[in-house]
C-alpha cells in the first residue's frame, strides 16, 4: 500500500478473508474423499495456490503496486519454483526402483 | 561526493529514483520474502520427494489433529486480517488503533505457537523423534519436524519483529512503513502455512 493511497472500504478484505477461511475447509473435505492421492494433491495444491494469490494480491497489496514490480516478483518467484521442481522425476524413479541415468 | 555537497547552493540533492517507485525498506522486505520462498520451496519439495519415494510413508494424523490444525489455520488467517487492519490504521497515522491491531495479531500468533508446540508434544508422546518413530519409516520424524519447525521458527521471528516494531511505533521510533514491512512478513508466514497444511497434515490423514 503506497503512502499516498487512501485505504478503501473493508468489504473487499472481509470477502477475501471469508474465502481464505473456506479454502482450508474445502481442503479437509478433499482429504476425506475416497480418491487417488495424486487427485487429492492436485486439488489441495490448486486451492492453496488460489489462497496464496489472494493473500499476495490483496493482503500484501501487490495488485496495487506498479506493473514492473509485479512482473519482477512474479518472474523471480515462478523461476525459482519451476527450477526447484525439476527434481521430482527422480522421486518416481526411486519409487519404482529404476536405475539412475549414467 | 556526499549528498550534503550536492545540496550546496540551494540545489536539490541528486538522488537516484527508488526502484519500482517503492521505499527501499519495502523492496528489501520483498527481496527477503522471495529468498525465503526459495528456502520453503526447497524444504517442501524435499519433503514431497521423500513422501513420494517412500511407499510406506506413515499416516499418523487423526481427526483430533486435523481439528487442531484447522483451529491453528483459523487463528493464522484471522491474524492476517488483523495485521492488515493494523497497517491500514498506521497508514492513516492512527497510532493507538494500529498498535491495538498489531498486538491482537501478536496474541493470535502466540496462541498459534502454543497450539503448534502442543501438536509437537502429542507427536513426541507417540514416540516420534527426529530419527525414529513407531511406524518404521525413519525419515518421517526428520521431515515432519523440519518443515513444521521452519514454519514455527518464522512465526516466532515474526512475533518478535511485531512486538519490537509495534512498541517502537507507539513511541514514534518507527514509522507506518515499518509496520507495513512486518505485515508483509506476517502475510508471507500465512501463505507458507497454506502449503504446509495440505502437504504435511491433510495428505497423511489416517484412514
Amino acid at each position: 500500500m503506497s503512502a499516498a493511497e487512501k485505504p478503501s472500504g473493508l468489504g473487499k478484505y472481509l470477502i477475501i478473508y471469508l474465502c481464505m477461511m473456506a479454502i482450508p475447509a474445502l481442503e479437509v473435505v478433499i482429504a476425506y474423499q475416497n480418491i487417488a492421492g495424486s487427485q487429492k494433491l492436485l486439488g489441495m495444491l490448486s486451492l492453496a495456490i488460489i489462497e496464496a494469490l489472494l493473500v499476495v494480491l490483496f493482503f500484501m497489496h501487490l495488485a496495487a503496486e506498479k506493473r514492473s514490480f509485479v512482473l519482477f516478483v512474479a518472474v523471480f518467484t515462478l523461476f525459482v519454483l519451476a527450477t526447484i521442481n525439476y527434481g521430482w522425476t527422480d522421486s518416481f524413479r526411486l519409487l519404482v526402483g529404476a536405475p539412475f541415468a549414467k | 561526493m556526499s549528498q550534503a555537497d550536492l545540496a550546496v547552493g540551494g540545489h536539490t540533492p541528486a538522488m537516484e529514483p527508488s526502484p519500482f517507485a517503492i521505499p527501499a525498506k519495502k523492496l528489501a522486505m520483498w527481496l527477503f520474502i522471495i529468498s525465503d520462498i526459495m528456502t520453503f520451496a526447497a524444504c517442501l519439495v524435499a519433503y514431497g520427494f521423500l513422501r513420494n519415494a517412500t511407499p510406506d510413508w506413515p499416516r499418523p494424523f487423526h481427526s483430533s489433529t486435523v481439528i487442531s490444525v484447522m483451529v491453528m489455520t483459523f487463528i493464522l488467517v484471522s491474524s492476517s486480517l488483523t495485521i492488515l487492519l493494523g497497517v491500514r490504521a498506521a497508514k492513516t497515522d492512527d497510532r493507538p488503533t494500529a498498535f491495538r491491531w498489531t498486538f491482537i495479531t501478536v496474541a493470535g500468533g502466540v496462541i498459534f505457537v502454543l497450539l503448534h508446540i502442543r501438536d509437537w508434544a502429542g507427536m513426541i508422546g507417540q514416540g516420534v523423534t527426529l530419527f525414529k518413530n513407531p511406524w518404521g519409516t525413519s525419515l518421517f520424524g526428520a521431515a515432519y519436524f523440519s518443515v513444521t519447525g521452519l514454519e514455527l521458527l518464522h512465526v516466532i521471528a515474526g512475533l518478535i519483529a511485531l512486538i519490537i516494531v509495534g512498541l517502537g511505533y507507539r513511541r514514534c521510533r518507527y514509522s507506518s512503513d515499518d509496520i507495513e514491512n512486518c505485515g508483509l512478513f506476517w502475510q508471507f508466514i500465512n501463505i507458507v502455512w497454506m502449503f504446509v497444511v495440505p502437504l504435511v497434515y491433510l495428505l497423511n490423514v489416517a484412514n
